[in-house]
């Protein structure tokens, strides 16, 4: 009786231990059938617990208004855009859910400094809805205010500091698709389906990559607001792209510049032929704005974009080395990809990798492990499901598999040299062409192989190969990485995923495959049975 | 009691009230059940009924270019 008292009192402080064997806190049993909504948030101890409350949910969704009124130019903007835009209304209210996915399990340093990144990804993206709808015509009337004449409309892979030379002058860069498609795939992963379904309702076919599809279903539906008088567009990763470019031309309407990304990069030719193509681009900008290119406009951003490369050595430096790196799986892969795609563009990214560098040290200095149960520490690679980017939260509570680092956050491995224009512009080309899902994937040649250099780099032990099925590119490269897996005996699962669209596989799927990999091939136990099996087909 | 003393009760009693209420709500998911039964369903309605342009009866003219 005692004894249970004791366990009672100490589980109310501390939270329940992590095993099964310990008595463990069962995350599995949290869940509400089908929907994945929580019966009641999990009992972390009295500090995790109420941490989380005031510094994560209360936090946030305080930060949510004052980051509208900081961004907007007019709230009631922001509620007629909601009421307008099924990708905003229909996402971005449930985006506190999203951190409790990627945040499951989490205590400690762990739990504060990943939701940090996911702070600093959220003010991003209320900027960029709040440029999105400054400027939009159709929110306004029809009129062409001054936002409207002053935003830079392009692919959401062509990166954020092609147009640093402008943003001095006033201009912003707006993705077009990283806040209607990328980031509500990950918050809410039912609203991309109606655009994938809208493009091929139109009698486009349904095996090209999902991504392609989705990006082009927004224009089908009449989706994207109008908040640019001219756009750039890119292939993308891949060339299925280069249709969505063909659609956008078509129902954009407006002055078209097409950017592309060449497929073999390494070539020091191509490489000639694309820093002329972004002088092109260039001058097509000025063309429209009349705004000649401000170097000093360039370098300013650049050394802040450079400064937060250098942070991010520093980081991995830790994660590399040691066990005390406190930044899980999904906040390291999200942050990295979109910082380096949206570019300065604020203070948010700085901000956040201030904060994550203080828990860091910390760590370091205390020596504090905040992933005590890792078993593996894992590399993932290639394309990850978007809507199931939480997946490493997860295989760490479940099995133990802490995801160290990923594809995504090293494509964009190196700084921009701001000495001279000439050295700046072929930086630019490369960091261009090493653009996302590009440079170790799709059309990555040998780059793909940089798996076996980054495992030893970060000491992984175990790789997540993403499958994504309906990406023609790395399909093509199964076998090879298959072959290199045996011969160099390396301990890898596949996850079979289709990007953004979680009807083709499913999240219990990709669950079910690591669960086998884990008892057949492993042989091992798992840290928490009850989050093997559970239904949440129907959650967002 | 004096004014102040009652004033600081009463501020607490509210504080802690407002507190209560606010960790009803995190703990047990409530805002999230809103979201997921209420206003989301809500949400997709509108958006389902909207009228919207008919984008393919607009010609994708390929052999006229703008002025630029």
């Amino acid at each position: 009786m005692a004894k249970n008292i004791k366990k009672a009192l100490k589980d109310f402080w501390y939270g329940k231990p992590h095993t099964a064997e310990e008595g463990g806190r069962r995350l599995g049993e949290l869940y509400e059938d089908k929907t994945g909504l929580l019966k009641h948030r999990e009992w972390r101890g009295v500090k995790d617990t109420f941490y989380y409350m005031y510094m994560i949910w209360g936090y946030n969704y305080v930060h949510m208004i004052t980051d509208i009124l900081k961004y907007s130019n007019n709230p009631i903007d922001f509620v007629k855009g909601t009421w307008r835009y099924r990708w905003m209304g229909q996402t971005y209210l449930p985006v506190i859910h999203w951190f409790e996915r990627g945040l499951q399990g989490m205590r400690g340093e762990a739990l504060a400094a990943s939701a940090w990144h996911y702070r600093a990804m959220v003010s991003a993206s209320i900027q960029q809805i709040c440029n999105f709808f400054n400027a939009d015509t159709r929110l306004h009337g029809g009129k062409e205010n001054q936002a409207y004449k002053t935003s830079i409309y392009a692919n959401e892979t062509t990166c954020g500091t092609m147009f640093y030379p402008w943003m001095d002058a006033g201009y912003r860069y707006i993705p077009m698709e990283m806040i209607p498609y990328f980031v509500t795939c990950h918050v809410n992963s039912h609203t991309v389906l109606n655009y994938i379904d809208a493009v091929q309702s139109i009698g486009l076919p349904g095996d090209p990559c999902p991504m392609c599809q989705a990006e082009a279903g927004i224009f089908v539906l009449d989706d994207v607001p109008d908040s640019a008088p001219f756009t750039i567009t890119c292939n993308e990763a891949c060339d299925a792209s280069v249709s969505t470019s063909t659609l956008q031309d078509w129902f954009f309407d407006k002055p078209l510049f097409s950017l592309p990304m060449p497929m073999q990069f390494d070539d020091p030719l191509v490489k000639k032929y694309c820093m002329k193509e972004i002088e092109e681009c260039w001058k097509f900008i000025e063309k429209q704005t009349g705004v000649p290119f401000n170097w000093d406009s360039m370098v300013k951003r650049l050394e802040r974009q450079n400064k937060l490369q250098r942070d991010e050595w520093e980081k991995w430096e830790v994660a590399g080395k040691t066990d005390y790196y406190p930044i899980n799986g999904v906040a390291q892969a999200l942050f990295r990809i979109f910082s380096t795609q949206y570019g300065i563009q604020g203070d948010f990214w700085e901000e956040a990798s201030e904060k994550v560098k203080k828990i860091m040290y910390k760590c370091v200095e205390k020596k504090i492990n905040p992933f005590p149960k890792t078993r593996h520490r894992v590399i993932a690679w290639s394309c990850a499901p978007l809507y199931f980017s939480n997946w490493c939260t997860w295989a760490y509570n479940c099995w133990g598999l802490n995801c160290i680092i990923n594809m995504d956050s090293l494509m964009f491995n190196m700084e921009i040299r701001t000495d001279s224009y000439e050295n700046m512009l072929e930086d630019l080309a490369q960091y261009h062409m090493w653009a996302p899902m590009r440079r170790m994937a799709v059309g990555g040649m040998h780059h793909i192989f940089e798996l076996w250099e980054y495992m030893e780099k970060f000491n992984c032990d175990m790789v997540a190969m993403y499958d994504q099925l309906q990406c023609k590119g790395m399909q093509g490269v199964h076998g090879l990485f298959e072959d290199e897996f045996r011969k160099r005996n390396i301990k890898a699962f596949w996850m079979p995923h289709a990007l953004p669209d979680c009807r083709t596989v499913s999240r219990a799927e990709i669950r079910r495959q690591i669960n086998d990999y884990m008892t057949t091939v492993m042989h091992e136990e798992p840290l928490d049975p009850s989050l093997l099996d559970f239904d949440d087909s129907m959650t967002w | 009691m004096c004014k102040i003393g009652k004033f600081f009760l009463k501020f607490l009693g509210i504080f802690f009230a407002a507190n209560a209420l606010l960790f009803v709500v995190f703990f047990f998911d409530l805002d999230g059940k809103l979201m997921f039964n209420v206003v989301e369903p809500f949400l997709k309605k509108h958006y389902d009924n909207m009228p919207r342009r008919d984008r393919l009866q607009e010609p994708y003219d390929m052999d006229k270019f703008p002025k630029y």
